[in-house]
């Protein structure tokens, strides 16, 4: 009997050892999954870190300063292209090319200052206007941000082409790029904007203000004119050569 | 030393889990109306991050994949046995790994932080060291 006994024990404790073996075997074959995917995934991101940081900007589908227009413009009401509260007194007329690289610098070292002191605080407003003259991507570009003005992201796309401006005479200007920048200005219904920056009437439209600013005389951009009280209808500014003869014109007009 | 027990890391998991799905529908319904998540403590950060071309994979908002890998995150740890652990640690593992290469993004990239990205990107860390200690504690034993 206790023969017996002692036979079954063996047996159940080899039975046992089996299984732990089989566990343990079991435990290091799921381990070393585990670890091949930890492996994996840390590479994955390695890699995706690496190619974001080598993106250049202009043209490529990583767009420049998305945050800092943001910031700038943050506060002020858009609508169609003109920043600022409807009501304000005053209102300053940008005529401007997107493909202008001194238009590009006037957004980065002039706008601000003003958008700061006049627009913010809802004493004038601006309204870009399409002044193209630089060459046949003017157009698109323009009508691209009169569509992104219809949905309320107007400035936002214009500044942020002006931050991710290729060279004036390469074509950059294409699908992929004004898509990535209406994605990076916020504009919500791409398929909308696609609609109507293509539609002969937003198109008309870029051509009726360039022919504006001719009438008014103006033969480079960007050019400004200001409109208020203070003003016998819309006055003509030109080029000026700091922010403060344009916030000095405002006041003026106001 | 001492690991904790399985149970309590399921259900601390449970709740992270619940917690994630919470914030990812919020990002994902703030996105689906043409706006944005509205940083709590105020600055444009969310409206940026939202606004950027990084928001969206496919043409889905990662929100929305956000919500699946929490649902996932969710299933494992209300479910015993190995697979559940895999599965938990292996959806944590990948959603720490893009919640980290989000971060990145938000700093050095779009120049903007969101409050609630990096919300869920504390929750699913949280919920991939729930995970990892599960698996490598628990894997291979009996349920």
């Amino acid at each position: 009997m206790s023969g017996k006994g002692s036979r079954e024990a063996r047996h159940d404790e080899r039975l046992r050892a089996e299984s732990e073996s089989e566990q343990g075997e079991r435990r290091r074959r799921l381990l070393q999954i585990g670890s091949a995917a930890a492996f994996l995934v840390v590479a994955a991101v390695l890699v995706l870190v690496v190619i974001s940081a080598n993106k250049t900007s202009g043209g490529d589908t990583n767009l420049e300063d998305v945050g800092l227009v943001a910031n700038q413009l943050k506060g002020a009401p858009q609508n169609d292209l003109v920043l600022g509260e409807p009501s304000a007194r005053v209102t300053l007329y940008e005529f401007g090319d997107l493909k202008c690289p001194v238009c590009k610098g006037f957004s980065e070292e002039i706008v601000p200052s003003v958008i700061d002191s006049k627009v913010r605080d809802g004493e004038a407003k601006i309204e870009f206007k399409n002044f193209t003259i630089i060459d046949e991507e003017s157009t698109p570009a323009g009508a691209a941000a009169i569509a992104a003005g219809m949905q309320g992201r107007g400035w936002s796309f214009i500044e942020l082409f002006y931050r991710n401006q290729g060279p004036e005479t390469s074509s950059y200007v294409t699908d992929a790029f004004l898509t990535e920048i209406a994605r990076g200005a916020g504009v919500p219904d791409i398929a909308r904007w696609n609609k109507e920056r293509k539609s002969p009437k937003t198109v008309a439209e870029v051509e009726s203000t360039t022919h504006e600013a001719e009438k008014l005389g103006f033969t480079g951009t960007p050019s400004f004119a200001v409109e208020g009280p203070g003003t016998k209808g819309l006055e003509t500014l030109g080029t000026p050569g700091s922010s403060e003869a344009i916030e000095e014109a405002i006041a003026a007009a106001g | 030393m001492r690991l904790p027990a399985e149970g309590t890391l399921r259900v601390i998991a449970t709740f992270v889990a619940a917690f994630g799905i919470g914030v990812a529908t919020y990002i994902t319904i703030a996105d689906s109306g043409g706006g944005s998540p509205v940083c709590i403590a105020g600055g444009g950060g969310c409206e940026t991050v939202a606004n950027s071309t990084y928001s969206h994979l496919l043409g889905v908002n990662i929100a929305v994949f956000g919500i699946v890998g929490y649902v996932l995150l969710l299933a494992a740890s209300l479910l015993r046995g190995d697979v559940a652990r895999m599965v938990g640690f292996g959806v944590s593992l990948v959603g720490f790994g893009y919640s980290v290469y989000l971060t990145y993004l938000e700093l050095f990239k779009i120049e903007a932080i969101c409050q609630w990205c990096i919300a869920s990107a504390v929750l699913m860390t949280i919920l991939f060291g729930l995970n990892a200690i599960r698996m490598v504690g628990y894997v291979g034993k009996p349920a």
